[in-house]
């Protein structure tokens, strides 16, 4: 189990608390003073990256097609940010 | 002009406020509430977390506790928030989907929304601007944050301006490891956020901040605002979700 805390760039910060098993996310939490509209996506973006593998380009762009189907909007980080942020609690 | 209903400044319990917020939109969702400005304080005082963060990661519950400071989480995402009872004052602006003051960009919807506040701080004669992403800054210094969270078909902002700020009060109820906490630390806040009576280095009343959010919002939003009350059923409704969720440890420690 890893933690991880990284500040965006000129937006929020963000905390993930992820469980790894054999190079894929078991389990993840992601925490932190950004926006998500909706705001219910974040817990089905958790669930959809379990079993996802740990590589951060796969993870920035399955992401953002999360988002994107989902009709959702993140506000001070990106997709991008949230895949370096999962990597970093590795 | 255009007509919003005006709640004005009263005092709740960090659970009546949040409960109250949500009731209403659920009221607009039904056309039944009118584009509502809400001016309110907290008491007990209370920190607010914003609704992705660890209440146990960011607050030090122990320290709450002992000093009767109630802990909640909001609907809106953002950062920690403390709303002390003499050092602030809380807005929320509550409008229906697709209306003017909340266009699809949220960032543009914010920065048009906390007009208000910049004009409330023009009314006090303090200079301020919109700094992106959800802040109002004077001479560099944050002096309100805010916060915006899209459902029920509409569009609800809230945000604190504050009046005064105790910099290490704020630090033994946000969770920094006591040790960390150095004289360097409290300078960096005390450099980067600031209050209304430390710019004007006078004793602003909480109804002279209010009364000049009143009328910043009226003049900037360009609306009307008409002396209202809550409905009965935004009232019960209130009352219900501040039982079944604002005041519940399910939904304060969900994260």
């Amino acid at each position: 189990m890893g933690d991880s805390i990284f500040k965006v760039p000129g937006g929020k910060l963000l905390k993930v608390k992820l469980t790894p098993s054999e190079g894929r996310i078991l389990a993840i939490v992601i925490k932190g003073d950004f926006f998500l509209h909706p705001e219910k996506t974040l817990v089905a973006l958790e669930e959809f990256l379990a079993g996802k593998e740990l590589d951060e380009a796969t993870l920035a762009a399955d992401i953002q097609d999360f988002l994107d189907e989902a009709g959702a909007t993140l506000v001070g980080a990106s997709a991008a940010d949230m895949a370096k942020a999962i990597l970093m609690a590795k | 002009m255009e007509e919003f209903r005006f709640l004005e400044l009263c005092v709740y319990s960090a659970y009546e406020n949040m409960a109250v917020d949500e009731a209403i939109t659920l009221a607009m969702k039904e056309g039944k509430a009118p584009p509502t400005l809400r001016l309110y304080r907290w008491r007990p005082s209370a920190v607010s977390i914003g609704t992705f963060q660890g209440m146990t990661d960011e607050v030090d519950l122990k320290f709450c506790r002992l000093n009767k400071i109630d802990y909640i989480r909001r609907i809106t995402g953002g950062g920690a928030v403390y709303h002390d009872f003499e050092g602030e004052v809380t807005y929320s602006l509550i409008v229906p989907k697709g209306h003017r003051l909340a266009p699809s960009d949220i960032l543009k919807s914010y920065k048009i929304i906390c007009g208000g506040i910049i004009e409330a701080l023009k009314q006090l004669k303090i200079k301020s601007k919109f700094r992106p992403i959800n802040d109002v800054v004077t001479g560099g210094k944050k002096i309100s944050g805010n916060a915006q969270t899209r459902r029920n078909s509409c569009i609800l902002q809230h945000g604190t301006t504050l009046l005064d700020l105790d910099v290490e009060v704020m630090f033994s109820i946000l969770k920094v490891p006591k040790e960390k906490i150095s004289d360097k630390m409290i300078q960096d806040v005390k450099n980067s956020v600031t209050s209304i009576r430390e710019v004007l280095d006078r004793h602003v009343e909480v109804d002279e901040l209010g009364n000049a959010l009143k009328a910043g919002f009226s003049k900037a939003l360009k609306i009307d605002l008409i002396p209202g009350a809550l409905m009965a059923r935004e009232w019960a409704d209130a009352q219900r979700l501040m039982k079944e969720k604002y005041s519940t440890t399910k939904w304060n420690l969900s994260r």
